[in-house]
């Protein structure tokens, strides 16, 4: 159902000459349209929430009890719970982003998308934003039943400045999701295994249980290509000030990389899908199932 | 459609021979599905990426504490992590069969209407997941043992009973699994995920029972993976997990190992012939969840 309410064209001609505020009301509406199962998905599937919350929460616990097993100082608790809610982000970005087309392709919705009158990146944005409110309800309860049930206390001395990191987190990292989402759909049947892959080796590299500076060499890598490992280092700083969390490089710099891969994502992301659409119509073979 | 259970009197039953064709056709069809047809360079990168990094994840949280001393625990970490790839690749690979043959390719419904029992053929199907589950122990013993110093004492009489029981009662448990998944109307494929993940947190897989809270104890000590768990432990390493557990005689633990599978055994079996009815009669065998 389309709620434009134009005036009425003439011919065939004129009717597919939109304006460009006809282009932008038509895009926000994908985005919006998008977005929409995800959030309402909050209230009308109370089963997703105890599973998203839970999965994350019995490795947290996990972890936790590693630490607590190994003697570790109270800080290293707080990094496992900190960690375990930006996980929550992660699976979010590898399987309702990376593998969404693949999933879309197999339910027949990606020729609905091909065809319709909008850019791919309002579907891809709109299910950034939709999985970022979905995955937020997760992520809080993950921290606030962690810091609860294991005592973890934060030292945050500047709540602005650690929202500002979390927020340039989420953008880079939604980026990589957009930019997997096309990559994932050319790979066809590797996409499950791929999505496997970036679980964790990612967590690993991530630094999701451990200060990212312990992983040496291999963290200047890290730090160049995995939003995830920055923002939680730079997050982790914040929250947890002192020698334990010291990180790699300083908030500062940490938040200057981030923008940094938020620009390189989204702008990677906006060629993969260009050809992807290129190859949707020249071969016509991408939204075949099963492929 | 319900699939009623009338059989005419001069049909014959499942023979030995019929199972083993099906069990080996099943083999054939699981591992295809499972290497996705993809490359075999690949595909061995994403099967033993993962467990390694898990293992690796827990490598790094013992270094960044310890600074590498208490080699024990070390030791005591990576034959937990590694031989917990059996038990979710067991889970995994019985319940996303039976899901994916009901939902995905939509022939599960074909197999039960077929002279051969589903049992085998479940068997089957999954038995390359479970395989893949073994290489990845054996890959993780080794980086343990190469390259992180774990020295391995192996005690055959411990360790071949106590994976030939053990993995007895994972199967059994996988086998309940399935079955259960398959009167689940959503979220079904999440459940050997969480499952798995609880039984991660109380069996002893990668920290001391003794850690965990008072009333959880119980619960871990009445699971039979947790006495796999100990006693592969003797059998590889020579030595039990620190804590109270690791103060239980040899005998004492092969006997409430085999104790808790006798009892797991049966009651699994008994409830998947319950399961299985149940989905005949309901109708679940062609059910499309869409989750």
């Amino acid at each position: 159902m389309s709620g434009y309410r134009g005036t009425r064209a003439g011919n065939a001609q004129e009717a597919a000459e939109w304006s460009t505020g006809r282009v932008v009301a038509n895009n926000l509406r994908s985005i919006v349209g998008r977005a929409f199962p995800r959030v309402i998905g909050l209230t009308r599937e109370p089963s997703w929430i105890f599973f998203e919350i839970l999965l994350p929460f019995l490795a947290v616990s996990a972890f936790v009890f590693v630490y607590r097993a190994l003697e570790a100082p109270e800080e290293y608790i707080g990094f496992v719970v900190l960690g375990g809610a930006v996980t929550a982000f992660w699976l979010n970005v590898v399987w309702m982003m990376a593998a969404q087309f693949y999933w879309e392709k197999d339910q027949g919705n990606l020729e609905l998308y091909f065809t319709a009158p909008m850019h791919l990146m309002s579907i891809l944005a709109g299910m950034a934003i939709g999985g970022l409110v979905l995955t937020s309800s997760r992520a809080i309860a993950v921290i606030g039943i962690g810091t609860i049930l294991f005592g973890v206390t934060y030292n945050v001395q500047e709540p602005f400045l650690l929202a500002a990191v979390f927020l340039l987190t989420m953008v880079p990292l939604y980026g990589l999701g957009m930019l997997f989402a096309s990559l994932f759909l050319l790979w066809g049947r590797e996409a499950f295994h791929l999505a496997q892959l970036l679980q964790e080796p990612i967590y690993f590299l991530g630094g999701v249980n451990f200060p990212v500076r312990a992983l040496g060499a291999v963290s200047g890598l890290v730090v160049a290509v995995l939003p995830l490992a920055v923002g939680l280092d730079a997050m982790r700083q914040l929250a947890f000030p002192g020698p334990i969390s010291q990180g790699l490089l300083p908030v500062g710099t940490e938040m200057l990389i981030l923008g940094a891969m938020a620009v390189i994502f989204l702008v990677s992301a906006r060629f993969a899908l260009a050809y992807l659409e290129h190859l949707a119509r020249r071969e016509g073979r991408l939204t075949l199932r099963w492929q | 459609m319900a699939v009623t259970e009338h059989v005419a009197a001069d049909v014959r039953g499942m023979t030995l021979p019929d199972a083993w064709r099906s069990f080996r056709t099943a083999i054939g069809l699981g591992w295809a599905i499972e290497s996705n047809w993809s490359d075999p360079f690949l595909f061995a990168v994403y099967t033993l990426a993962k467990p390694l990094a898990a293992a690796m994840i827990l490598v790094l949280m013992f270094q960044v504490v310890t600074g590498g001393s208490n080699t024990e625990f070390l030791q005591f970490l990576i034959v937990g992590s590694a031989l917990w790839n059996v038990v979710f690749g067991v889970m995994a690979g019985l319940v996303q069969s039976i899901l994916e043959d009901r939902e995905r390719y939509r022939m599960i419904k074909y197999v039960v209407v077929t002279p051969t029992s589903l049992f085998p053929f479940l068997l089957g199907r999954s038995l390359a997941r479970v395989l893949i589950s073994l290489v990845a122990v054996a890959l993780t013993l080794a980086v343990g043992v190469f390259l992180l110093g774990v020295e391995l004492r192996p005690q055959p009489l411990i360790l071949i009973p106590s994976m030939i029981i053990g993995m007895l009662a994972v199967l059994a448990l996988g086998i309940f699994m399935a079955g259960w998944c398959l009167q689940l109307r959503q979220e079904a494929w999440s459940y050997p995920e969480a499952i798995a993940g609880g039984l991660y947190l109380v069996s002893g897989a990668i920290f001391p029972i003794d850690i965990l809270p008072t009333f959880v104890q119980p619960i871990a000590y009445a699971l039979p993976t947790t006495w796999w768990l100990e006693a592969s432990r003797r059998g590889l390493i020579g030595h039990g997990s620190p804590g109270q557990l690791g103060t239980i005689p040899d005998g004492t633990v092969m006997l409430i190992l085999v104790a808790t599978t006798a009892i797991t055994v049966p009651l699994a079996l008994l409830a998947f012939a319950w399961f299985m009815k149940r989905a005949r009669q309901a109708g679940l065998l062609d059910m499309i969840t869409g989750s």
